[in-house]
C-alpha cells in the first residue's frame, strides 16, 4: 500500500511540475517582496500598453481616478485626497492660456526611458497620435476627441489645444485633467516600430500581446515573471525617479508580486496568513481580523468606516415605467429605505452613515463636500434628521397625496387601477448589493408598494441595464463615477445628463434615462464656471434638483478600492497616522489606494521592514 | 485476438464515437442558449467616457467579430468543430484576450495530477476496507460499515470545507490554497517539490475521503454476496484452505467494482471539481467555477468538453481492461 | 407486506436511519410552528451574530428602573468582572509592552492578585506617542490604544447610573453591581441557537425551513428520476430490439457525460429567470435516472422469460397488465431502494449546484445549498463563523446518511444473504 501511495505521489508531482513548466528561478525573498491582493484573478494575457483590453492589472491600468504607474507612467498623478494633480513625467504645475483653450506643461528633464533615452514632448504627442490611429479598437480617442482638439510639441513643451464652442470657449477643460492623469505616455520610437511591424494595421497593433514583454517603460518596475499563479514585477535600479526632482530615491520593495487566487475566500485566507501585504478586497466585519483573530492587520483608519469612501452605489429608477415617472413614488421609496441596515449589513459599517455625511451628489471626501452650500440643501436631505419611522409616515403621506392609494384592500397601492409591482435588481453573487436590494424591497412592503428582488446573472444584468432602452428592471443598482480630476462634475453628469439616453452599451451614466433640461444646462455650465462661488452655486442647485426629483438615490458610500494591510513583514503603510506625520512636514497626504494607484504610489517610498 | 473480442471492441468504439459527437453538440449548444451579451461586458473596460454612438458601435463590431458572434449558430458550430480539432476553442470572455486553450492547458495538468491518484487511492482503500468488513464481519463491520456510509453521505464540498477549517486554518498542518507557496516560481528543486506536496495533501485527502465510503459499501455487499455463493460453500465442504477461497472470492467481487470505477469516474468528477474550487487548486474545477461565475461560455464549453472526453477515455480504457480480466464479457457478446 | 414491515422494524440499521430521518423531518415541520415568522427576515443589523440568548438592554434597564431586581452577593463577581473586561490575553499584552518599554515587571504575572499593580504600572507607563521597540506597526499601536481605552472604561465603570427623562426632569437611578434580573423579566429576549447569517437572519429558523425545501427538492428529483428510470428500464428490458437499442444509447450518453457536467450545462442554459426550486429539482431528476433504468432493465431481462410471464403472454394479456402484475412486483423492492438513494443524491446535487452559484434563484425560500453558498461567499469558513456553515453541512450529511442507512437496512430485509 505504501509503495502504491509513494508511486502515486511521485507521478502526481512529476505531472504537476511538468504542467507548471520548468522555469529556473527560485522563491522570491519575502523581505524584498511586496505582495498585493485583489487585483489579478487570471494569468496575464498581454504586455502591450496599447492593448485594447488587457487584463494585466499590475502593469496596465490607466484611468483618471488613479493610474497604475509601476511600469508605464502618466504625465500627472491624481491625488484623491486633496483632488490635486502631481507631476510624474510632467513637471509640477501646468499653465492655461487666458481663455482656457490651451494648456501647456513641460516634461521633467530627468525623465528617462529604461533604454536611457529621455522622455520628451514628442513622446506625449506621438502617444495621442497613436490613440487616434487606434480609434475604434479602443475608446481613448473617442472619449477625449470631443474635448481635446490637438496635442503638439513646442519649445520642448507640450501644448494641448481644446475643442471650443461657437463662443470660443472650451467645451470642457476638466476632461483634459482626466487625460493627463488617466493615460500612459509611451515611447515614440516604440510606437513607430509597432505600427511599422503591423504595416499600419491598427487592429493588429491593438491586439498584439507583446509576448516578448520588452516594451520600453519609464516606471520603477518591469516584468519579471508571470504564470497562472503569480505575477512579479522587479525594480529597475536605474529608475529615473531617484532623481531629486522626483522621489529622490528608489521604491523600497525589490519585487511587486501578486499571487493569483481562485477567489475572494482563498485570497482572504492568504491575507490573514500574511501572504498578502496590501489587500484590495472587501472583508466583511474587517475589525474581527484584529479584535477576534488578533492579527497584525490594519486599515487606513482605526475606526469605522476604516477607509476613504469615494463613490456611492446607487439605486436607479427606470424612467420608462409609468408609475416611476411619478416623482412622489420615487421619492417615497427612497425615503422609506432603512439605510442604516444597508450600511451595517451590506458594508458591515465600512461606510459613513447618511447622518454623518448627508446625501448629495458628492462623495464623503472633504474636497467635494466643500463644494456645497449645506444649509441650502438640508431641507431636501430626507434622512439627515428624520428617523426611519417618521420617514415611512412621510412617504405614505406623499403617496396618499399623489393619489396612489390602496383601493381594493389587498395591502398594496394601485396606480391607474393596477397594483404597483416593481422588481429591484442587481447582479447575482454581488453580495453586498444583494443585501441592499433586499432592504429596498422591504421598504416597499412598509409603504404598501409590492417590490420584489431579482438577481439576474451578471452577463444578463449588464446587457439589460446598459441597453439603449430600459426594459426589464424597475429599480436597479450601479455606481456613478468616483473620484477623478473631473469629479464631482463627472458624477453629476453620470447621475443626471440626458446625453446617455438611447446610447447602446451605455456604461457611463443616467442608466434610468431621466431627463431634465435644467440639469443639462448645469452640467454644461459647471466646467466653465469662472469662480469657485459660481461653481458652488451650480453644484448646490444640481444637488437640490437631484434630491427633489430622485432620478436615483445613493444607498451607501463605498471606497474606490478597498485597502487593508498585514504588517507581518512590512510596516509604515499609508494610514491616517502616516498622513498626519506627512502633513506636519508639509508634504501632501497619500490616498489609501493600495500603494499603486495615482498618487497612492508615493506610499511605496515610505514602507519599512518590521524586523 | 478472437472474433468475440473484435466484435466487442468494434461495438465499444462505435458507441464511443456516437457518444462523443452527442457530447460535443450538447457542450456547444447548451451554454449558448443562455441569454446575455458578453461583448457588452468587455466594452465596459474599453469604452472610457465615450458618448459617441458610432464609436461605440464600431468597437462593438470589432469584438463581435473577434468572438465570431457575427455568424449564425450552426455556422459557429462548424467553425467551433473545425477549430476544436486543432485544439483552438476560441477566446475566453472573462479573461479576454486569453485564449481558452491557453487557460485550459495551464490547468489540466494539475487536475490530472490531483484527481486520478485521489480517485484510484480512494477506490483501492475503499475496496480493501469493504472486503475486510465483509470477511471479518463482527467488529470491523459494525464500525467500518456505518462510518463508510456516513462518509459517503458527506457532500464533497462539506468534507473539503471541514478539512480546510480543521487542518488548514485551526491546526495549520497544511496550506489551504494554491498548488505551491505564493511567491515561488516553478522549478525543479526540492524546495518547490516539497511545497507542491504540502499543498497537495488537503485536496487529495478530501477527495480520497469521500470516495472511500461509497466504494467500501459497494465492495462489502459484493463480497458478502460472493462469500455466500454456492461455490464457496462447496469449496469449504471440500476442505480447501480459507485463504485460497478468500482470494477467489475477492477476485470475483472486484470485477463489478472495476466497472464501478469506470462509472464512478464520471460521477465523482463533479465532487472532486468542487473540492478544487474550495482549495483554490489551479485545476479544471477552479477554471470551470470561474467560467460559470463569469458566464464565460466558450470556457464552460471547453472545460465540460474536456472533462467529458477524459471520462469517456477512462471508461473506454476500463471497458477494455475489463474485457480481458473477465472472460464472461466475451461470452456475453453472444447472449 | 406485513412481514417486510416487521423485519424493517427489526433491522437496527433501518430503524436508526428512519429515526434520524424523522428527527430531521420533525425539525422541518415543527420548528417553524413553535417559532413562526418569515425565516428569511433580516432580524439583525449585524452579520454573523454568535449563537446565544440576547437580552434587550433597554428592557433590562426598565426592570431596574422599576426596582424589580434581585440582589445576590457573590464572592467571585468582582473577579469575573475584571476577567471579562481585562482578559488573560490583555494582561499578557500589557506585561509584554511594559517589559519592552523597559519597566521591571519580573514580580508580576497575569493573576488576579496582581491586576491592580499591573494596571497602575500600565497607567504610569503607557504613552501612545512613545516609540517602543516591537510596537511600531499601525496594528500594534491600534491594539494598544483600544486596550487602553477598554481599560479606562473598565476603571471608570465603578458606578453606573441610568439617566432617564421624565418630561423635563432628569431622573438618575443607580445600577447596583450586585443587582440581577431574571431573563423572564426582560420583555424582549431573542433566542438564537445558531446565531445569524450574513444577512442577519435567524440561522436556526432558516435551517429548519431549508431542510423542508431540500427534502422537497430531493423528493421531486427522486420521484422523477425513479419514474423515468423505471419506465425506460421496463420498456427497454421487456420490449428489447430497436427500442432497447435506442434507449440504451441514451443511457450510455448520460452515463459517460458526467451527470454533474450535464446538470451544469442544462441548468446554465435554462436561464436564471426560470430557475426556481421546482425547476432545479426537475433538472436534477432528469439527469439522474440512468442508474435506475440500467438496473431495472437487467432485472426485467432476467424476468421476461420466466414461466409466469410467458403464461400471461399466451393468455393475451396487455403489455401494461403484464408489466404491472407480472413484473413490477418482483422489482418493487429494488425500486423502493433506488428511490431512497435518488432522494439522497438529489439533495446533494442541489447543494453542489448552489455552491457553484447555479442553485435555485429564489429570495423567498431558503435551501441548504443556498445557505451554504452565502456562507462561502461571505467567507464564513475562513473567518471562523462556524454556525453559518457547519450546521448546514451536518444536516446535508445526516439527511443523506439517514437515507443511506434506511437503504442498507432495506437491502438486508429484501436480500437475506446480506443479513448478519
Amino acid at each position: 500500500m505504501k509503495k502504491i501511495l509513494a508511486l502515486v505521489l511521485a507521478v502526481a508531482m512529476l505531472l504537476s511540475v511538468a504542467a507548471a513548466g520548468a522555469e529556473t528561478v527560485t522563491t522570491l525573498p519575502r523581505n524584498k517582496t511586496l505582495y498585493h491582493g485583489g487585483w489579478q484573478y487570471g494569468s496575464i494575457a498581454a504586455w502591450n500598453p496599447l492593448h485594447s483590453n488587457s487584463n494585466n492589472s499590475m502593469a496596465i491600468s490607466a484611468n483618471p481616478r488613479g493610474s497604475r504607474t509601476l511600469v508605464w507612467e502618466t504625465a500627472y498623478m491624481y491625488n484623491a485626497l486633496d483632488g490635486k494633480l502631481y507631476g510624474l513625467l510632467a513637471e509640477d504645475g501646468y499653465e492655461w492660456n487666458e481663455d482656457m483653450t490651451q494648456l501647456t506643461f513641460g516634461v521633467k528633464a530627468a525623465a528617462k526611458w529604461n533604454d536611457g533615452t529621455a522622455v520628451t514632448a514628442d513622446d506625449v504627442v506621438a502617444t495621442w497620435e497613436a490613440w487616434k490611429k487606434l480609434d475604434g479598437y479602443n475608446g481613448t480617442y473617442a472619449g477625449y476627441a470631443p474635448y481635446i482638439a490637438n496635442i503638439e510639441a513646442a519649445d520642448g513643451k507640450v501644448v494641448i489645444s481644446l475643442v471650443t464652442n461657437d463662443e470660443g470657449k472650451p467645451v470642457n477643460p476638466l476632461l483634459v485633467y482626466d487625460y493627463l492623469s488617466g493615460t500612459y505616455i509611451l515611447q515614440k520610437a516604440w510606437l513607430d516600430s509597432m505600427f511599422e511591424k503591423h504595416g499600419g494595421d491598427a487592429k493588429a497593433v491593438a491586439e498584439d500581446t507583446c509576448s516578448e514583454k520588452d516594451v520600453p517603460y519609464s516606471g520603477p518596475y518591469t516584468f519579471y515573471f508571470d504564470n497562472d499563479q503569480l505575477t512579479v514585477l522587479v525594480r529597475d535600479d536605474n529608475y529615473w525617479g531617484q532623481d531629486e526632482s522626483m522621489w529622490g530615491k528608489l521604491p523600497v520593495a525589490k519585487y511587486q508580486a501578486h499571487t493569483i487566487y481562485s477567489g475572494n475566500d482563498a485570497s482572504l485566507v492568504a491575507f490573514k496568513e500574511g501572504q498578502i501585504d496590501v489587500n484590495q478586497q472587501f472583508v466583511s466585519n474587517i475589525q474581527d481580523l484584529w479584535e477576534k483573530d488578533g492579527l497584525a492587520i490594519s486599515t487606513y483608519m482605526d475606526e469605522a468606516p476604516y477607509g476613504v469612501c469615494a463613490t456611492m452605489p446607487t439605486a436607479w429608477f427606470n424612467m420608462e415605467v409609468p408609475v416611476l415617472q411619478v416623482k412622489e413614488v420615487r421619492k417615497a421609496i427612497a425615503m422609506a429605505v432603512d439605510y442604516d441596515t444597508i450600511i451595517a449589513n451590506a458594508m458591515t459599517n465600512q461606510s459613513p452613515s447618511f447622518a454623518d455625511v448627508p446625501r448629495s451628489v458628492m462623495n464623503p471626501t472633504d474636497g467635494e463636500q466643500a463644494l456645497l452650500d449645506h444649509d441650502a440643501i438640508q431641507p431636501y436631505q430626507w434622512d439627515a434628521t428624520d428617523d426611519l419611522d417618521t420617514r415611512i409616515e412621510k412617504a405614505k403621506a406623499l403617496l396618499d397625496e399623489a393619489g396612489i392609494v390602496d383601493t381594493d384592500g389587498d395591502g398594496y397601492r394601485e396606480y391607474n387601477g393596477e397594483k404597483v409591482s416593481l422588481k429591484s435588481c442587481c447582479p447575482n453573487g454581488w453580495t453586498d448589493w444583494q443585501a441592499a436590494m433586499e432592504v429596498v424591497a422591504a421598504a416597499g412592503e412598509k409603504i404598501g408598494l409590492d417590490i420584489t428582488t431579482n438577481y439576474p446573472e451578471w452577463d444578463i444584468y449588464q446587457t439589460v441595464f446598459t441597453a439603449a432602452s430600459q426594459t426589464e428592471y424597475d429599480i436597479f443598482m450601479w455606481s456613478p463615477a468616483g473620484a477623478a480630476p473631473s469629479s464631482p462634475w463627472a458624477r453629476v453628469r453620470g447621475l443626471m445628463s440626458s446625453e446617455y439616453i438611447g446610447l447602446n452599451s451605455n456604461w457611463s451614466g443616467n442608466f434610468g434615462h431621466w431627463s431634465n433640461e435644467r440639469a443639462d444646462e448645469i452640467i454644461a455650465a459647471i466646467p466653465l464656471a469662472a469662480t469657485e462661488e459660481e461653481q458652488k452655486a451650480l453644484y448646490t442647485e444640481a444637488t437640490i434638483l437631484y434630491l427633489d426629483e430622485v432620478p436615483s438615490f445613493s444607498l451607501m458610500y463605498r471606497p474606490e478600492s478597498f485597502y487593508a494591510v498585514n504588517e507581518t513583514v512590512w510596516t509604515n503603510f499609508v494610514s491616517q497616522d502616516l498622513n498626519a506625520e506627512l502633513a506636519a512636514e508639509g508634504k501632501p497626504q497619500i490616498p489609501p489606494l493600495d500603494l499603486i494607484d495615482g498618487y497612492g504610489i508615493a506610499g511605496q517610498y515610505y514602507i519599512e521592514l518590521v524586523e | 485476438m478472437s472474433k468475440g473480442y473484435r466484435k466487442y471492441f468494434k461495438k465499444k468504439i462505435f458507441w464511443f464515437i456516437i457518444t462523443f459527437i452527442v457530447a460535443v453538440m450538447l457542450n456547444f449548444f447548451l451554454p449558448r442558449m443562455m441569454p446575455g451579451d458578453p461583448v457588452n461586458a468587455i466594452l465596459s473596460k474599453t469604452l472610457g467616457n465615450t458618448t459617441d454612438a458610432a464609436a461605440i458601435q464600431k468597437q462593438y463590431e470589432v469584438y463581435q467579430q473577434a468572438f465570431g458572434l457575427d455568424k449564425s449558430l450552426p455556422e459557429q458550430f462548424l467553425i467551433f468543430c473545425k477549430n476544436a480539432i486543432r485544439g483552438d476553442f476560441g477566446l475566453s470572455f472573462s479573461q479576454y484576450p486569453r485564449s481558452v486553450s491557453d487557460i485550459i492547458s495551464s490547468s489540466i495538468g494539475w487536475t490530472l495530477a490531483l484527481q486520478i491518484p485521489a480517485i484510484i487511492v480512494g477506490w483501492i482503500l475503499g475496496n480493501v476496507l469493504g472486503a475486510v468488513a465483509a470477511y471479518r464481519r463482527k467488529i470491523w463491520d459494525k464500525v467500518v460499515m456505518p462510518v463508510s456510509l456516513f462518509f459517503s453521505a458527506v457532500p464533497a464540498f462539506g468534507a473539503a470545507v471541514v478539512l480546510l477549517v480543521i487542518f488548514g486554518i485551526t491546526l495549520k498542518w497544511a496550506p489551504v490554497n494554491g498548488a505551491y507557496d505564493p511567491g515561488m516560481i516553478p522549478n525543479f528543486s526540492w524546495e518547490f517539490i516539497s511545497s507542491v506536496i504540502r499543498h497537495y495533501q488537503l485536496p487529495f485527502f478530501s477527495i480520497v475521503l469521500i470516495s472511500i465510503g461509497g466504494q467500501a459499501v459497494g465492495m462489502r455487499s459484493m463480497s458478502i454476496y460472493e462469500l455466500n455463493a454456492d461455490y464457496v460453500k462447496y469449496s469449504r465442504f471440500l476442505g480447501i484452505k480459507d485463504k485460497k477461497i478468500v482470494r477467489y472470492v475477492f477476485r470475483n467481487a472486484m470485477l463489478p467494482q472495476v466497472t464501478g470505477l469506470a462509472m464512478s469516474i464520471g460521477s465523482s468528477v463533479g465532487g472532486a471539481l468542487v473540492a478544487e474550487t474550495i482549495f483554490s487548486y489551479p485545476g479544471l474545477g477552479s477554471t470551470m467555477y470561474k467560467a460559470i461565475t463569469a458566464s464565460d461560455y466558450p470556457l464552460i464549453s471547453a472545460t465540460t468538453l474536456i472533462i467529458t472526453v477524459m471520462v469517456l477515455i477512462a471508461s473506454f480504457l476500463l471497458d477494455i481492461i475489463y474485457a480481458f480480466i473477465d472472460p464472461r464479457v466475451k461470452a456475453a457478446q453472444f447472449d | 407486506m406485513k412481514n417486510i414491515l416487521k423485519s424493517c422494524l427489526h433491522s437496527p440499521r433501518f430503524m436508526t436511519g428512519f429515526i434520524l430521518f424523522i428527527i430531521l423531518l420533525g425539525i422541518a415541520l415543527f420548528y417553524p410552528l413553535f417559532h413562526p415568522g418569515n425565516p428569511l427576515q433580516m432580524i439583525g443589523q449585524n452579520s454573523f451574530v454568535e449563537p446565544g440568548t440576547y437580552l434587550s438592554l433597554y428592557d433590562a434597564n426598565t426592570v431596574n428602573l422599576n426596582g424589580k431586581t434581585s440582589t445576590f452577593i457573590m464572592d467571585d463577581a468582582a473577579v469575573n468582572r475584571a476577567d471579562s473586561n481585562i482578559s488573560e490575553a490583555d494582561r499578557q499584552t500589557m506585561l509584554a509592552y511594559l517589559a519592552a518599554a523597559g519597566v521591571d515587571v519580573s514580580h508580576l504575572d497575569t493573576s488576579h492578585e496582581n491586576l491592580d499593580s499591573l494596571v497602575t504600572l500600565w497607567q504610569e507607563n503607557y504613552d501612545s506617542s512613545k516609540k517602543v521597540e516591537g510596537y511600531t506597526t499601525s496594528a500594534k499601536k491600534r491594539d494598544l490604544r483600544t486596550l487602553n481605552s477598554r481599560l479606562l472604561a473598565a476603571l471608570n465603570a465603578g458606578e453606573q447610573t441610568l439617566l432617564t427623562k421624565n418630561g423635563d426632569e432628569e431622573v438618575r437611578t443607580a445600577v447596583a453591581n450586585n443587582a440581577y434580573v431574571r431573563s423572564n423579566q426582560v420583555a424582549n429576549v431573542i433566542n438564537l441557537p445558531l446565531g445569524t447569517d450574513n444577512f442577519g437572519r435567524d440561522m436556526m429558523k432558516e435551517l429548519a425551513a431549508a431542510i423542508g425545501t431540500s427534502l422537497i427538492i430531493g423528493l421531486i428529483a427522486g420521484t422523477i428520476a425513479t419514474i423515468l428510470g423505471l419506465v425506460i428500464g421496463l420498456l427497454s428490458g421487456y420490449l428489447g430490439g430497436i427500442v432497447d437499442d435506442i434507449l440504451m444509447f441514451v443511457c450510455n450518453v448520460f452515463t459517460v457525460i458526467p451527470g454533474f457536467v450535464l446538470l451544469i450545462l442544462i441548468y446554465y442554459s435554462v436561464g436564471q429567470e426560470a430557475r426556481g426550486v421546482t425547476t432545479c429539482a426537475i433538472v436534477i431528476g432528469i439527469t439522474s435516472w440512468v442508474w435506475t433504468a440500467r438496473s431495472v432493465r437487467s432485472q426485467v431481462i432476467s424476468l421476461r422469460n420466466r414461466d409466469h410471464v410467458n403464461l400471461s403472454k399466451l393468455s393475451g394479456h396487455s403489455l401494461v397488465r403484464i408489466i404491472v402484475t407480472d413484473i413490477l412486483p418482483y422489482i418493487a423492492s429494488y425500486v423502493v431502494m433506488a428511490f431512497i438513494l435518488q432522494v439522497s443524491s438529489g439533495i446533494l446535487a442541489e447543494a453542489q449546484l448552489s455552491l457553484l452559484g447555479l442553485g435555485p434563484k429564489t429570495t423567498t425560500t431558503p435551501t441548504l445549498g443556498l445557505m451554504m453558498n452565502w456562507a462561502m461567499l461571505y467567507n464564513a469558513h475562513t473567518q471562523g463563523y462556524w454556525w453559518a456553515y457547519f450546521p448546514v453541512i451536518a444536516v446535508i450529511a445526516l439527511t443523506s446518511f439517514s437515507l443511506n442507512l434506511m437503504n442498507t437496512g432495506l437491502d438486508q430485509v429484501f436480500n437475506p444473504t446480506l443479513r448478519d
